[in-house]
């Protein structure tokens, strides 16, 4: 199987959340198994929906080996006004939707699309702790939203001095993307 | 990436040992190839020295690699040509089952017997796999090295691996090592195995232009601390000679050692070659390119084998 990401920090983000799912024991995997080796960095949106990206060509012979036999691919939908050509939801589903076509790929295809981006997302989970206030206060004395609109700082600033596995991922923000990955590891590896 | 005319770019191979029709392309200068136990690794390197030798040389290659050549010197004097012949012919059948050497006949056996008479080496297509060499090769590319005036060459590149050795020579027929501190010459036999597999490496390499070298478990009696001047070595000389290397190996850290002086080199010329099984049980390859091959050690992917 394959996990198809954008960048380094959604792999990070993903092994993160997969290791918490073996621990928990909702995803069984041999010791001697990391999770670095289901995940294919892309180098970005839109290496990630560009169907001759030389990636695709090895995944492709990966394939044709049956060497795999799932695929999800997860990344941001981002903002419309960013992008008008994949930009948004609906216009990255769309996107997605051509690479799917232009792929022709015979195995099981899976897609999860985070609402804004990555960061967006983790921020949700992190809303309810008490310091939350205090950075969001300090974010706004700074003025940063401005400068960075769609990066929130928050969420950087946060992960800077929390590791990954501080975020809490029993946050029903996590479910639907840990139901597709432990759908993906359920039964066969492939 | 510009290759050389005598290199094998792909092979097809049907009906050999563990393959029954397989295809692989693309492969470049260097390929090291991993997998699983028992995928085929060796036979595929076998599979690919036949094709090209197309000779009873290539079989008894084979057979003299699986034993102690040395032995095999003394079994020679001692019997005699014609036992060995038998004996090559007997494990012949054992060895053969496909369409790669289908059409080995007695000529060819006495082709072989002939330069066994003459007692020459002369392929430029190198099949090895143990980590002793017959004292004959030793001195066959020795000889070159010395015609061509590197054996200097030699001495240099052993230092990296051992500095208390500061020459290599062939003194009587037997290859020995000079110790730096009491400047007395020993066998080579009384160094341990890393030390003569490097030798035979670089003699190996540097005799032989333009030729094709096969050899099997390339990390075996290395210690893990010195794989990088093993590549560094394999990778320059090779380059410099003009010479394709296929080698096999089971070791995570000489992978990743080979993409790691690949990189350093900035050696395009290399492939890593992944052997597996489809569903239908049947061997497939992946050759990943030197672009892809970094990216994947660099993802820390697994390539051993699926």
């Amino acid at each position: 199987m394959v996990i198809i990401v954008e960048g380094k920090d959604d792999k990070s983000f993903i092994v993160a959340l997969l290791n918490d799912l073996r621990k928990n024991g909702e995803i069984v995997l041999q010791d001697n198994i990391n999770f670095d080796n289901y995940i294919e960095v892309m180098g970005g949106k839109s290496k990630l929906l560009d169907s001759k990206h030389t990636k695709y060509k090895k995944i492709q012979l990966k394939i044709d080996n049956d060497n795999i036999q799932k695929v999800l691919f997860i990344f941001d939908c981002d903002f419309k006004e960013d992008d008008n050509i994949c930009g948004g939801m609906e216009k990255s589903l769309e996107c997605f939707s051509n690479l799917k076509k232009e792929l022709n790929w015979n195995i099981a295809i899976n897609v999860y699309v985070f609402n804004k981006n990555l960061d967006y997302f983790l921020m949700d989970t992190i809303k309810d702790k008490d310091c939350y206030q205090d950075f969001k206060g300090l974010i706004n004395c700074l003025d940063i939203e401005k400068l960075k609109p769609n990066k929130k700082p928050i969420a950087n600033l946060y992960r800077d001095l929390y590791p990954y596995p501080e975020f809490d991922f029993k946050d029903d923000n996590f479910e639907d993307i840990k139901q597709k990955l432990k759908n993906l590891f359920k039964e066969d590896n492939g | 990436m510009e290759q050389q005319k005598h290199f094998i770019k792909d092979i097809e191979i049907k009906n050999f040992k563990c393959f029954k029709d397989f295809k692989a392309d693309g492969f470049g200068r260097v390929n090291l190839i991993g997998g699983k136990n028992n995928v085929g690794k060796t036979a595929f390197m076998e599979a690919c020295y036949i094709n090209r030798q197309y000779t009873s040389q290539a079989i008894a290659d084979i057979i003299f690699s699986r034993y102690l050549i040395n032995l095999f010197d003394e079994l020679l004097k001692e019997v005699g040509i014609k036992y060995i012949l038998n004996f090559i012919n007997h494990k012949a059948k054992d060895i053969v089952g496909g369409e790669v050497i289908s059409n080995l006949g007695i000529s060819e056996i006495k082709y072989f017997e002939n330069e066994l008479k003459n007692e020459k080496i002369l392929s430029n297509i190198i099949y090895f796999d143990t980590n002793i060499q017959s004292n004959k090769r030793y001195d066959e590319w020795y000889s070159i090295i010395i015609e061509n005036g590197i054996e200097d060459n030699v001495d240099k590149l052993i230092q990296i691996f051992d500095t208390n050795i500061d020459k290599f020579r062939i003194i009587k027929s037997q290859p020995k090592c000079r110790k730096k501190d009491d400047k007395k010459y020993y066998n080579l036999n009384e160094f341990g195995d890393g030390i003569a597999k490097i030798i035979s490496f670089i003699c190996l390499l540097l005799a032989k232009k333009k030729s094709i070298v096969f050899i099997d478990e390339i990390e075996n009696g290395i210690h893990y601390t010195n794989l990088d001047e093993l590549w560094r070595i394999i990778l320059t000389i090779s380059k410099e000679q003009n010479v394709q290397v296929f080698a096999t190996t089971h070791s995570d850290e000489c992978i990743e050692s080979y993409a790691r002086v690949a990189k350093s080199l900035e050696d395009e010329e290399i492939t890593f070659i992944e052997l597996g099984k489809n569903k239908k049980d049947e061997i497939r390859a992946m050759v990943y390119p030197y672009e892809w091959f970094i990216d994947e050690i660099e993802q820390n992917h697994e390539v051993r084998g699926w």
